[in-house]
């Protein structure tokens, strides 16, 4: 009997979510998450209806997509609730629910990570309970456990939400230390002219690849790799900024909110002087530009390429078609 | 299309187990090439790997089992039965000739006793019933199909699934350890045309049920789950399996032929391959695997699949362990069992024994059952229960249910290894937390960063310093913030060990393994 038999890894099923119709082929790379808010079932359908749920003991009445941290934004909590890959601005970015930083405490489902959990009415909700405030400590240090904490010589430092939050949670000594073995540093790529990335200073939080991906529609980044391996890759497989198709619209370096994607014009624009130290040799190993492929515009060279496609081809005229 | 010809009641017959870690597709081949009168089945393994390859040659209501049969001995069972007698060699029992499920000999005539450990209700047909064979397959469920009733009357089916109060089973299962009548409802209510799909993808090569079901049984499990998209009113049922197991995809279809011949059901069954990574069979990944994602990352949740599941659309999401209970259920006898988690559990006895095996327990057994169906090499020190991420204990005088194991704070993948004297408990919990830093997918930072700091605590008791509060720490904040089963589970083996077994935790800060198996402890 045939073993061999080939079988589709994709079945044959209705797909009948929409597809955006996209002139770049885009590979995200990551989950097709659900919406945020919570389909209403047993209610009818009316999209303003609020929901009225207690934090910490007060009464909040947020509107019925809300998620947990917009109630908790709506008061003053008693603990501070830190959701630092969470990202309000746009609605195309997140709630990745990544970090896990932004724990409470319900009394319906334990504790839940408010920036995706769906706001219920009548729920209860603390941020103040032992388990809630653990999780969220321990998950912010197991993030400082992997980031290259060398805020001096980082052009976000003082513009830096891991900071921000840090200093906010009072750490002062996170419990498994930081990232600090120079020999496991990943090359600073500062091939680009535009952005540079410190992968050092990455948390994965993905805001940077959905601006890219979802809002400016370029598909040049994704994540790659799985396990201790995940990290910020591009989608056509290039290993430096430079070698990807990026447009240098500098999206990705707005939403980052650490020192992971920096402007080029801003990567020392707040340091503090420190004989003898800058970023790239607190790295100790850089993937430099190289000058003979200074991009003469925006785009980078692969990017450009691909819009002058035709001028690559040998035409009647080229030489390459005329017979000696 | 025809369905494949069955092995029930076509006497004289020889039935040879393909399939499993034993394939018998040689004894197949050389069994065929002699038989001239003799009807010659492939039919799927027991489960019991000390049989394998096991051959069966029956005539008159009688039947003789040939366990680590080999070729010359496949070509004299048929030789036997086509002079009119059975073969020598083997234990024989005499039973109804058309009995649905394998006639067990008596155990002291069996060079394994894995057989008659437990019961077999959802294993029954395996290794006796042609695995494709929709007329074998009645034979157990008393003519009808389950999904011909669903067809008819589907609130039914969901009724006598909800009265069952039936727990979903094993790694996977959108209902794992939870009652599967709420997920049946929830896919039901929600906007959206519902899918059902059976996920088979598992790469712990421990846990070989759902395997097992799929090349032995795959009819009581394609049924079930036909009955559940009729009851759910989903348009589709997809069976996921590894990328490896092709004979239980083969079969998978073959069966989803036939059941469509059969079966007059506009529901249609398609099988697909996932990646044999040990990440592609937790539920949502499933779902990303099945859709093409080109990198497997868990979802964010909730909602669940039974809200957003296959391209956003309602999904219930079972293991073939699950569909087989669903199909018991179904077939209208009592599930026997505890009340609140009735039925069976299937367990692969695995470890340091003679010969993995899998079992079925009911859910009022304890797991010391499954010491009688394996031999162990010296004396049990450790079991690991729930798979790779499962509980380590020295007692298995633990009830099968999910209360009851999760009481014990076992884990529920019904895998039991068995581990002697020699096995070093740090070490084996620091294996598992070492594949846990390989094996996750990368996307939460309890999970992610956890199982690293997890793996640096245990390097630190080898080096001389013990961390309990540390490691109890960093293990609850995984178990209570991590997206996925993969991350909420991947300390357990950490925290157990440190609950039976502390005292080899404190000798190996002192440089001292009390197994002798751990080099590099500090002096």
């Amino acid at each position: 009997m045939s073993t061999d038999q080939s079988t589709p890894r994709v079945p044959d099923v209705e797909n009948p979510q929409p597809t955006m119709p996209l002139t770049e082929d885009i590979r995200p790379g990551t989950a097709n998450d659900p919406p945020v808010e919570i389909v209403e079932r047993d209610r009818t359908a009316d999209a303003d209806r609020a929901a009225t749920l207690t934090v910490d003991g007060e009464s909040v009445t947020v509107s019925a997509e809300s998620t947990l941290l917009d109630a908790t934004e709506a008061i003053d909590t008693d603990d501070y609730v830190p959701a630092l890959c969470s990202y309000d601005d746009h609605d195309e970015i997140g709630p990745r629910s990544e970090c896990r930083t932004c724990m409470v405490e319900t009394e319906e489902h334990g504790v839940v990570p408010s920036c995706s959990f769906p706001a219920e009415d009548g729920m209860t909700v603390r941020t103040d309970t032992t388990e809630a405030s653990e999780a969220r400590d321990v998950n912010l240090d197991l993030l400082l456990s992997n980031h290259n904490l060398r805020c001096t010589t980082c052009g976000k430092n003082g513009r830096c939400e891991l900071q921000d939050v840090s200093i906010e949670n009072d750490v002062a000594e996170p419990r498994y230390g930081v990232f600090d073995e120079r020999d496991a540093y990943e090359p600073l790529d500062d091939s680009s002219p535009f952005i540079q990335i410190d992968r050092n200073k990455c948390i994965l939080c993905n805001r940077c690849v959905e601006a890219c991906n979802d809002v400016q529609v370029e598909g040049v980044l994704r994540i790659e790799g799985s396990g201790e391996d995940t990290r910020i890759g591009f989608q056509n497989d290039a290993e430096t900024m430079m070698d990807s198709t990026c447009v240098s619209c500098g999206h990705c370096a707005t939403v980052c909110p650490t020192g992971a994607l920096v402007e080029q014009g801003l990567t020392d624009a707040a340091t503090i002087p420190a004989p003898g130290f800058t970023q790239k040799n607190s790295i100790g190993k850089t993937v430099e530009a190289e000058n003979d492929r200074f991009q003469p515009g925006q785009a980078t060279p692969m990017k450009g390429d691909q819009g002058d496609e035709s001028a690559a081809e040998p035409t009647a005229e080229s030489p390459a078609t005329e017979d000696d | 299309m025809a369905t494949p010809k069955g092995a029930i009641g076509n006497e004289p017959v020889v039935r040879i187990a393909v399939g499993g870690e034993h394939d018998g597709t040689d004894r197949l081949n050389a069994a065929r090439d002699t038989a001239e009168t003799v009807d010659v089945v492939a039919v799927g393994p027991t489960g019991v790997e000390a049989l394998a390859p096991l051959v069966l040659a029956t005539r008159d209501g009688a039947t003789a089992f040939l366990p680590r049969c080999t070729v010359e001995d496949a070509r004299t069972a048929v030789e036997a039965l086509e002079d009119g007698s059975l073969p020598d060699g083997g234990p024989t029992v005499e039973h109804d000739p058309t009995t649905s499920t394998l006639p067990l000999p008596p155990e002291e005539t069996m060079v394994s006793t894995a057989l008659t450990a437990g019961v077999r209700r959802a294993l029954g047909g395996c290794g006796w019933q042609a695995p494709a064979s929709v007329a074998d397959y009645r034979t157990s469920c008393d003519g009808a199909l389950l999904a011909e009733d669903g067809i008819d009357d589907p609130d039914a089916v969901h009724e006598r699934v909800a009265d069952a109060a039936l727990r979903g089973r094993g790694r996977g299962d959108g209902s794992t350890d939870d009652p599967i009548s709420g997920a049946w409802t929830t896919a039901s209510e929600t906007d959206g045309e519902p899918v059902v799909v059976v996920n088979a993808n598992e790469a712990d090569d421990h846990a070989r049920a759902d395997r097992l079901l799929l090349e032995s049984a795959p009819l009581a499990v394609l049924d079930a789950a036909l009955a559940t998209a009729h009851a759910v009113d989903a348009t589709d049922v997809l069976v996921y399996t590894n990328d490896t197991e092709s004979l239980a995809r083969e079969r998978a279809q073959e069966a989803a032929d036939a059941l469509a011949a059969e079966c007059d059901s506009p529901v249609p069954i398609q099988v697909v391959a996932g990646p044999d990574e040990y990440t592609a069979g937790e539920m949502t990944m499933a779902l990303e695997a099945m859709e093409g994602n080109d990198r497997l990352e868990a979802r964010r949740r909730p909602p669940g699949p039974a809200e957003y599941g296959l391209y956003g659309r309602p999904t219930v999401i079972h293991t073939p362990r699950t569909f087989a209970q669903v199909g018991q259920a179904l077939a209208g006898e009592g599930l026997g069992g505890v009340p609140g988690d009735p039925g069976t559990r299937l367990f692969t006895v695995a470890g340091d024994v003679d010969a993995p095996a899998t079992i079925e327990l009911p859910t009022d057994a304890t797991l010391a059952d499954v010491r009688g169906a394996v031999a162990l090499d010296g004396g049990l020190k450790t079991a690991c229960v729930g798979g790779r991420f499962g509980g380590l204990t020295r007692d298995l005088d633990v009830p099968a249910s999910a209360s009851g194991l999760r009481g014990a704070r076992l884990g529920t993948n019904g895998v039991i290894e068995l581990f002697d004297e020699s096995t070093c408990t740090v070490a084996l919990a620091g294996r598992r937390a070492k594949l846990a830093r390989e094996e996750n997918c990368g996307r939460c930072v309890p999970c992610r960063e956890g199982s690293k700091q997890l793996v640096d605590l245990l390097r630190d008791v080898y080096d001389g310093e013990y961390q309990d509060g540390m490691l109890r720490e960093l293990a609850r904040t995984m178990r209570e913030t991590s997206t996925c089963e993969f991350g909420q589970e991947a300390s357990r083996p950490v925290t157990t060990a440190m609950e039976s077994f502390e005292p080899e935790f404190r000798a190996h800060a002192d440089g001292r393994c009390p197994s002798g198996s751990c080099d590099g402890v500090s002096s």
